[in-house]
């Protein structure tokens, strides 16, 4: 009796599965075109768990804001925006299948992802099925790849680290530099940038230490940049790995201080390596405080008010990047695959990090600033 | 030489918690014949809780230590008692099994602690040691010396106490000790949890070296269960020269090949298996598969 029922419960369920899937057409269903009624959807492709997921955290909530303010206001042409999150895990191969995914599911733009290496493993596809993509990617690879479809929500590896070696070399006159840096793509993106900057100054690095993204003992990297005698230690890695660089940075006894880009703005970085011992280091950030502007702080008190906590670079970049996407979709029409693309690059917007104006790369911005750390808060360095 | 002796220093400190997690493999492996895939994700919870405790409930450092030791136990015999009706019927699915506790583990943590992480301040916060130019973490001393008592206080258990004696007994040969009345399920049982336990202990010790996140257990159980086959899987002194061997190994690999050091790690150890397919101190005495 009861296998008999558990037959006809799962050939009940069979059915159902059969009639489901003959309902959806397979394939040839394309929903972007002529879907203009119901809500925009808008895919965010971040990692929201693993070691990056605090980047795809905040970036959530950066793009989130910037949503939910449109959808206050009423929404783009009286429809709404839906905003989808999905997790990539900071892992090229769940991204570029997440890909196929939003394109299937008849996505008409993309935010995301954080990390440089998940995306142009995704801009393959993204390009083919024609789907714009604002990333908060950083690294040169990112502009290399060459998709119309492709945009930056902030500057590149370039400008971080051009700013960063003007001011250190030009304006401190420090030449005697250490590099330590990581293989991944965004630590490789670092290291390219600002040794070719150094280079335009003829200045050669003392040392040039490359470690694995997930390296957890840096002994003999920091010991060799010891024996160097540096007078700064450029630092190109993720929040947490920089961290814990500068934490055993400082217990084999190295004081002097370090430098390097976004990633050591961060609170996650401050953490982990401790206030005490990121004391000093010298940032590069297109966004270095809530307190710049009243567009910064009216964000910061939005995004305090909504999520309770500090806003950052990358919510701050989150915010524009969807900001710019939001206004194109408003500027075309609710327009997608290469309309909107053009509407992009069209869009010029004053936006937290500074204004924004794409060149053909896809890159919109062009300038950073240097910060310090000091007192445990990154503020505006005085050159 | 400078270079040479810190990065040794800093090869023991980390080997010293891979030999941790590489004991809790092999006890585990020596009583049952079972590889424990959950292991590393044991270590994450491990070191969650003992960050939690020590973070947000403000207990003392090594109470926060013991609280998350037990608590770990207690998943460790739930593993063993839901997996307890394949032991010696279906080996593959134990092994599965093992498998599915460890990404239900890491789902529970990612709900309870958020995948963000967190960064856990050293519990000893004098200044590091000063040798010749050679710098020597405190902490690491203390991890060193934790490390040391509970291998001593392993060796001890199974040598000198009954219950010991009787874990032993089953991993020579688990059907001649049912037959003399040693209960096979309880020894599997304690096996699990102190393998927990020590897995929980690796990971409350490594928490103020590194940064506590989800990702934490994946990357040391992968290294710990390398020490434990390169020691001789199943062995106890093998546990602990593989962990610290891999630790050692990895830091000068990072020194010399840099970006390519994890590529060099695992090909030396490879090839050290492949002319020592047993490991150091290995003679494979158990094989129930």
């Amino acid at each position: 009796m009861v296998r008999l029922r558990a037959t006809a419960i799962s050939a009940s369920v069979v059915l159902a599965l059969v009639v489901a899937a003959g309902c959806s057409a397979p394939g040839g269903d394309d929903k972007k075109a002529g879907d203009d009624s119901g809500p925009i959807k808008i895919a965010l492709v971040d990692a929201q768990s693993g070691q990056l997921s605090s980047l795809g955290a905040w970036e959530l909530k950066g793009a989130k804001l910037a949503v939910t303010e449109w959808n206050a206001a009423g929404g783009i042409n009286g429809r709404q925006i839906q905003l989808d999150v999905f997790d990539d895990q900071g892992d090229p191969t769940t991204g570029t299948n997440l890909a196929r995914k939003i394109d299937s599911e008849g996505y008409i733009a993309m935010l995301g992802t954080a990390e440089s290496a998940v995306t142009i493993a995704m801009a393959p596809t993204l390009k083919t099925a024609e789907i714009p993509n604002i990333t908060s990617g950083q690294s040169p690879g990112l502009v290399a790849v060459g998709s119309e479809f492709l945009f930056l929500n902030g500057p590149t590896s370039t400008t971080y680290d051009e700013t960063l070696a003007k001011y250190i070399v030009d304006q401190q006159g420090i030449k005697d530099i250490a590099l330590i840096t990581n293989n991944g793509s965004y630590g490789k993106g670092e290291h390219d940038a600002f040794t070719k900057a150094l280079k335009t100054r003829n200045v050669t690095p003392l040392v040039d230490q490359v470690v694995t993204a997930d390296q957890k003992d840096f002994s003999a990297a920091l010991t060799t940049i010891r024996q160097k005698n540096p007078k700064l230690i450029f630092l190109g890695a993720e929040e947490v790995e920089s961290g814990l660089i500068v934490k055993q940075a400082r217990d084999l006894g190295i004081t002097v201080p370090f430098a390097g880009a976004a990633p050591q703005g961060t609170p996650v970085f401050l953490d982990t390596a401790g206030a005490k011992n990121a004391e000093g280091t010298i940032v590069s950030s297109p966004y270095l405080s809530n307190d710049i502007n009243e567009a910064s702080k009216k964000f910061a008190t939005a995004y305090k008010a909504a999520y309770n906590e500090e806003a950052e670079l990358h919510g701050a970049k989150a915010y524009d990047g969807a900001q710019i996407l939001l206004t194109a979709l408003k500027s075309s029409n609710v327009a997608s695959g290469k309309p909107l693309a053009d509407a992009i690059r069209g869009t010029k917007y004053q936006g937290l990090l500074g204004s924004f104006a794409f060149d053909n790369t896809g890159v919109g911005i062009f300038a950073t600033s240097i910060g310090k750390i000091e007192n445990g808060k990154l503020t505006a360095a005085s050159s | 030489m400078q270079v040479f002796f810190q990065t040794i220093i800093g090869g023991i400190s980390l080997g010293a918690i891979y030999a941790l997690v590489a004991l809790g493999f092999s006890l585990v492996y020596r009583t049952m014949g079972l590889v424990n895939f959950a292991h590393g994700n044991v270590v994450t919870v491990g070191a969650y809780l003992a960050s939690t405790f020590y973070l947000t409930s403000k207990l003392p450092f090594a109470l926060a230590m013991f609280v998350a030791i037990a608590v770990t136990g207690v998943i460790g015999l739930v593993i063993e008692r839901v997996l307890r009706p394949l032991e010696n019927r279906d080996f593959d699915l134990m092994l599965i099994g093992t498998i599915g506790f460890g990404i239900v583990l890491d789902a529970l943590v990612i709900m309870i602690w958020g995948a963000t992480g967190r960064a856990v301040p050293s519990p000893v916060p004098s200044a590091p040691i000063d040798l010749w130019g050679i710098r020597i973490r405190t902490y690491d001393l203390v991890v060193l010396a934790i490390a040391a008592a509970a291998t001593v206080l392993l060796v001890l258990f199974l040598s000198r106490t009954k219950r010991g004696a009787a874990m032993q007994a089953v991993a020579m040969d688990h059907e001649a000790a049912t037959a003399v009345g040693i209960h096979v399920g309880r020894s599997n049982a304690i096996a699990f949890m102190i393998g927990a336990g020590l897995a929980a202990l690796a990971g409350g010790l490594v928490g103020p070296l590194l940064y506590v996140s989800p990702a934490l257990g994946g990357a040391l159980g992968i290294k710990g269960f390398a020490a434990a086959i390169l020691g001789g899987f199943g062995s106890i002194p093998g546990a602990i020269v593989g962990g610290i061997a891999i630790g050692v190994l990895d830091s000068f690999t990072a020194g010399h090949f840099q970006g390519y050091s994890e590529l060099v790690t695992f090909l030396v150890f490879t090839v050290i298996i492949m002319i020592r397919p047993t490991g150091v101190f290995g003679e494979r005495t158990v094989n129930r598969a």
